[in-house]
């Protein structure tokens, strides 16, 4: 994703090759850049054992966690690869991936600390200027690490933490502990497993009862390595009554060989808590982005997921909420761009526990250029979970006749006194409504933009307004030369 | 009706240790934990992994689902990590003359 400042506008392109150009059609000069690698450990390709043991010892870990990470090794080398979800995992290499690259020291709590490689591609991405304008906290995370973390004063002064998860295991151990993995067991899925054993980096955020963290933490990824693995861990306690809007984004340069991004992320709500976590994933189309997102949400607790997948080469993510408490809200807005040679495997999961329970889960995907657009759902309501409410809303636009969009929900009910709404559908731009806004004197192209734009405008006014311009003008460049 | 069923010595299940019992259509795991037996359904609330199977940790009396690693509480059948939200069903161990018994429905 661009963190950017909306002030300044984007270069403009000649118009001559505006047609030739599709979804981040200017990646390559935005994010595809790469800096000469100047690093202070980078593993070899390949996982081992030894390997494992030995980020264990670089981050100086306790015995619990060295442990668990061997563990989670031993039943990441047990499990198949999944056979569902897409073909292109196959195409998925563990062995020709570096595990641990380490580019710095420390995380660092001033920019003019971080190395000045590392610090210049967070300035090219607009990071520092992002954080002055609007962030109540920044995280920025370069290869294995975090360089860069820092949360405003006054906020910590309240008792916020929001750290890197390998400082907030030595720093906070007690608290991480008790929550770390509870969520996501390492042997919930293989992915979750390989996460687990070589995990690195990742934000760790605790939110005191009653704290609002009024403008929202943002942590930023970034991958720079040839055939890297990227795997943070990310935790987030909200405690009772307390609000944070967590974001995210990355992005990486475009290499012929491919990288894999797997992260495992851990949302607890507590009682009358709130938590958004967004989502603004723009990998470069050579990443396999395969990631395990999981939520609780106790009593009067609201857990909502907005997820944005615009990049990578493969994404397969399905944030999910369990709602554990009484009367818990869960929310997930979901939306995916499938250009060229893209498959994006995304939807939600929302499991109602409690009685008197709600949730929605909207999905909308956009397919273009041969590009593949999957939803997968899950709804499940719990046999106690009397009175709840669900709706489950997927919506898929096709952009051209090679394009492709598949739906795969799933709703289970063990219970009869519920109210469960699912709507699904499929459309392509058709001639008819394109000839009616030409007939209006607009371009068949500016007719096209504003159909896609009313079609994910549910999702993109959710969205905090930096962003919402940010991902509009994404869009815009994403419907260039759609037409014709 | 409740129905007694003799599992074995108890000589035969130290602690640490942990065994498979099948009573009608009923499958129960039985495990030793530090001198104390527990007793629960061997089917995991999530997706029926079978719990007997997975890791066993005597120190913290727990039983990790060797399918999607939910970790359940021995001495309450509760899990206490997800994809299981469900407690599975425990069973009331009687120790008597040297013997480990369960009482079944």
């Amino acid at each position: 994703m661009a963190i950017f400042d909306p002030t300044v506008a984007p270069v403009p392109e000649p118009d001559e090759n505006k047609n030739l150009r599709g979804i981040n059609a200017d990646y390559t000069e935005r994010y595809g850049f790469h800096d000469a690698e100047n690093y202070l450990y980078k593993a070899p390709k390949g996982l081992t054992r030894e390997l494992v043991a030995k980020i264990s010892e670089f981050k100086s870990e306790p015995e619990w966690m060295r442990e668990f990470r061997l563990k989670a090794l031993d039943y990441f080398l047990a499990r198949p690869m999944p056979t569902w979800g897409s073909p292109m995992l196959a195409e998925v290499d563990f062995d020709d991936i570096h595990y641990f690259v380490r580019a710095s020291e420390r995380s660092e709590r001033s920019w003019d600390d971080v190395p000045e490689d590392v610090k210049k591609t967070f300035d090219r991405l607009g990071i520092p200027e992002a954080e002055r304008k609007f962030l109540s906290g920044v995280g920025a995370q370069y290869e294995s690490e975090v360089v860069y973390h820092q949360v405003n004063e006054s906020l910590e002064k309240q008792g916020v933490i929001f750290t890197d998860m390998d400082t907030a295991l030595r720093e906070h151990e007690e608290l991480l502990r008790e929550y770390f993995a509870t969520i996501i067991p390492p042997n919930d899925n293989k992915l979750a497993a390989l996460n687990s054993a070589v995990w690195s980096g990742g934000s760790f955020v605790y939110v005191p009862p009653g704290v609002h963290v009024e403008m929202p933490l943002q942590a930023y990824f970034r991958i720079n390595t040839e055939s890297m693995g990227q795997f943070e861990r990310t935790l987030i306690i909200a405690d009772e009554g307390s609000y944070v809007h967590y974001v995210e984004g990355c992005t990486a340069p475009t290499y012929s060989s491919s990288s894999l991004h797997s992260a495992v992320v851990e949302l607890v709500a507590k009682p009358g808590s709130r938590i958004r976590y967004t989502t603004v994933q723009n990998w470069s189309t050579n990443v396999f982005n395969l990631v395990t997102k999981r939520a609780i949400a106790e009593t009067d607790a609201t857990v909502e997921w907005v997820d944005c997948n615009l990049g990578s080469k493969l994404t397969m993510k399905y944030p999910s909420v369990y709602l554990m408490g009484e009367r818990a809200h869960g929310e997930i807005l979901s939306i995916a761009f499938a250009g060229a040679g893209q498959h994006q495997d995304a939807g939600g999961k929302i499991v109602h526990v409690a009685p008197n329970t709600t949730s929605n889960i909207f999905a909308k995907s956009i397919s273009k250029d041969g590009g593949r657009g999957s939803y997968r759902g899950l709804l499940e309501i719990a046999k106690g979970a009397h009175g709840s409410r669900s709706k489950v809303v997927c919506d898929a636009l096709l952009l051209d006749e090679e394009s492709r969009s598949d739906t795969y929900p799933t709703i289970r009910i063990d219970n009869d006194d519920v109210n469960v709404g699912h709507e699904a559908t499929v459309s392509k731009v058709g001639d008819d409504q394109l000839y009616y806004l030409m007939s209006h004197g607009i371009s068949e192209e500016e007719a096209s933009k504003l159909i896609v734009n009313g079609f994910i405008e549910p999702i993109t006014k959710e969205l905090p307004m930096e962003y919402a311009v940010e991902m509009n003008r994404l869009i815009e460049l994403q419907m260039e030369g759609s037409i014709g | 009706m409740t129905t007694i069923i003799d599992v074995c010595p108890l000589s035969e299940l130290l602690p640490g240790q942990k065994r498979l019992v099948r009573w009608e259509d009923l499958e129960i795991g039985v495990f030793n934990c530090a001198g104390t037996v527990y007793a629960i359904e061997d089917r995991c609330t999530h997706d029926d992994g079978p719990l007997v199977e997975g890791g066993f940790d005597e120190a913290a009396c727990t039983v990790e689902c060797p399918r999607h690693g939910s970790l359940f509480d021995l001495t309450t059948g509760k899990p206490k990590t997800l994809p299981a939200y469900m407690p599975v069903d425990t069973f009331d161990v009687i120790i008597e003359h040297d013997t480990i018994k369960l009482e079944v429905d």
